[in-house]
């Protein structure tokens, strides 16, 4: 592979890393300064499709979150099949941003990054996650500013977990609203507002008598969310996707899922709140 | 690239690439960079001018009044293409060497730029390779640049024209002085300045020559740890300030001398102040 238009330095950086993502991703449909397609402004330096429902790229250039990267990722998010981005560069390159700035903006929007050091050793310093699925830590942290520690930390966990396995991730943050689903009610029956049969019973019954009891008129548009979503959470995360297109879309659902699972979540405690409940949570 | 790829995602190519026709395909005069922009940012067209087909020599020229002038070429880009330039003009002029001003006015070059590139030019191939490896870096890792190498040369040349016995082995002396500027024992390249006034101080402030050979032979010690600065201000500053300041003194006393014998030069107010302010500052010092 030529990478003519590159100088001497990167065509070093992107040999060697092209070698690196061969033996890690694997050789097929492998394109060289070629473009994923007419809608993606963007060629990368090279790409590859290690399985049918994901395609790995890699843009090498000497400055971190180069505005290749930066210009192109609203339509690598939208397009209809699930892209992970990496950028490759060197690895004085990497040492030498200050503070990690360029390299946050890099992890923050859900790209990867390979270095590679003067005796062409290659490091990948962190995995992309296809951007599609991508949330990022700033993201979560401000839709969960206003919960407390406990579910802080659980949703932490969640996305954890999202970052290498969306599907995975959404389960746990079903977890949580399934905790404090399961907490409210508990409380709602130790104070004669649901039956106890209904609170130790499942979700969806939990669920229906809370939102019928007189004491949770309030509050029915939380409850009524939590329902929709804990039927939604559970076919996104349960269905195959048959191909690239289903795959780039059971990203997208799963991000919003995450996001509308945080959101329910700060609901559900001003339910808590609201009763003068606590929150106790018990996730597995 | 970044900056100019940002513009064009968002306004286009607003001015179009150049090419000309070559058989079956298009050959880029004028718009690399916006043609490597275009292509990264995978763009379906872009505007261009189709010219006619250059000679070897005027293709060569237009790329110099294209890019060497808009300082969009390094040094070592333009020095590497004169010879080319050279060896077309030698072939359309029945074989006539260009001379400097003749390099100038075909390629739009300055004589001092064409110096400049000389430095380069000559450079032995292993330098030219590290100066070509170092700019192939990004920036901020750029450590020798071309007018490192630039100030290096001519501070050598000067030290081998005035002291031939200080500098018995050139390259070593370059390996040494690359070495100090890695590491920082010469902290700036126009200390290189320094290091040619060092060499020209014998005929400029009569200093010895034993003493300039050895300060120099310190300064390519590769042992020594001492850099160009140390050296000329523990040894040699002094000789030039006074230099400057018997010049400044000399030129004042014509001035007054011409005054003195009453030729048309009046001493104003202000400047009688002074002089009365100096001649007293003077005196103390002379009865120290």
């Amino acid at each position: 592979m030529a990478f003519d238009t590159l100088t001497p330095s990167l065509k070093g950086i992107a040999t060697r890393a092209l070698a690196f993502c061969k033996a890690e991703f694997g050789s097929n449909s492998l394109a060289v300064d070629s473009a994923i397609h007419k809608d993606i402004p963007w060629r990368p330096t090279f790409s590859m499709k290690p399985t049918s429902s994901l395609i790995v790229a890699v843009e090498v250039a000497d400055n971190l979150y180069p505005e290749a990267l930066r210009g192109a990722a609203h339509e690598i998010t939208q397009f209809d099949f699930p892209i992970a981005v990496y950028q490759a560069c060197s690895l004085e390159l990497y040492q030498s941003d200050r503070g990690e700035a360029r390299v946050n903006l890099l992890r923050r929007y859900g790209f990867g990054l390979i270095t590679v050091d003067a005796d062409g050793r290659v490091t990948p310093q962190f995995a992309a996650v296809p951007l599609a699925q991508h949330i990022s830590k700033e993201t979560l942290n401000a839709a969960a500013a206003g919960l407390n520690r406990s579910i802080r930390i659980r949703l932490n966990a969640a996305h954890t977990a999202y970052a290498a396995n969306a599907g995975q991730g959404l389960q746990l943050v079903g977890q949580v609203i399934e905790g404090l689903i399961a907490c409210i009610a508990k409380q709602a029956a130790d104070e004669g507002l649901v039956a106890q049969g209904a609170a130790n019973g499942d979700l969806a019954d939990a669920i229906d008598a809370l939102y019928t009891s007189p004491g949770f008129s309030q509050q029915r548009a939380a409850l009524g969310a939590a329902r929709a979503f804990v039927r939604e959470f559970r076919n996104t995360a349960s269905h195959a996707p048959k191909n690239g297109k289903q795959a780039a879309a059971k990203m997208r659902r799963c991000r919003a899922g995450f996001l509308n699972g945080v959101e329910l979540a700060k609901k559900l405690r001003q339910v808590l709140q609201a009763h003068d409940y606590q929150t106790k949570i018990y996730v597995v | 690239m970044d900056t100019l790829m940002a513009s064009i995602r968002r306004f286009g190519i607003q001015v179009p690439i150049t090419v000309y026709h070559d058989d079956d395909h298009y050959v880029l005069i004028d718009g690399e960079r916006r043609w490597r922009c275009a292509t990264k940012l995978n763009l379906p067209r872009v505007p261009a001018l189709v010219q006619s087909k250059p000679s070897p020599l005027q293709n060569l020229l237009l790329m110099f009044n294209i890019h060497a002038l808009r300082e969009q070429w390094d040094y070592l880009t333009i020095a590497n293409k004169l010879p080319n330039v050279i060896a077309h003009f030698r072939k359309e002029n029945g074989g006539a060497e260009p001379t400097e001003a003749d390099l100038s006015d075909i390629t739009g070059l300055t004589r001092g730029q064409i110096r400049r590139c000389r430095f380069l030019l000559e450079l032995p191939e292993k330098y030219r390779q590290l100066l070509e490896r170092e700019l192939s870096l990004p920036k901020p890792l750029q450590k020798l640049s071309e007018d490192f190498f630039i100030e290096m040369e001519k501070a050598l040349k000067t030290v081998g024209s005035r002291i031939p016995d200080a500098i018995p082995q050139l390259d070593k002396a370059r390996d040494t002085l690359i070495s100090k500027f890695r590491g920082g024992a010469i902290g700036n390249i126009t200390d290189f300045r320094k290091l040619s006034k060092i060499a020209t101080s014998i005929d400029n402030v009569g200093v010895k020559e034993a003493k300039a050979r050895r300060a120099i032979v310190t300064i390519l010690d590769r042992k020594s740890g001492v850099g160009i600065q140390e050296v000329y201000a523990e040894q040699f500053e002094l000789r030039y300030d006074e230099r400057k300041i018997t010049l400044s003194v000399e030129s004042i006393y014509e001035y007054l001398d011409a005054a003195a014998r009453g030729e048309d030069l009046a001493i104003g107010t202000e400047l009688r102040k002074r002089l009365a302010s100096l001649g007293k500052l003077i005196e103390r010092i002379l009865e120290q």
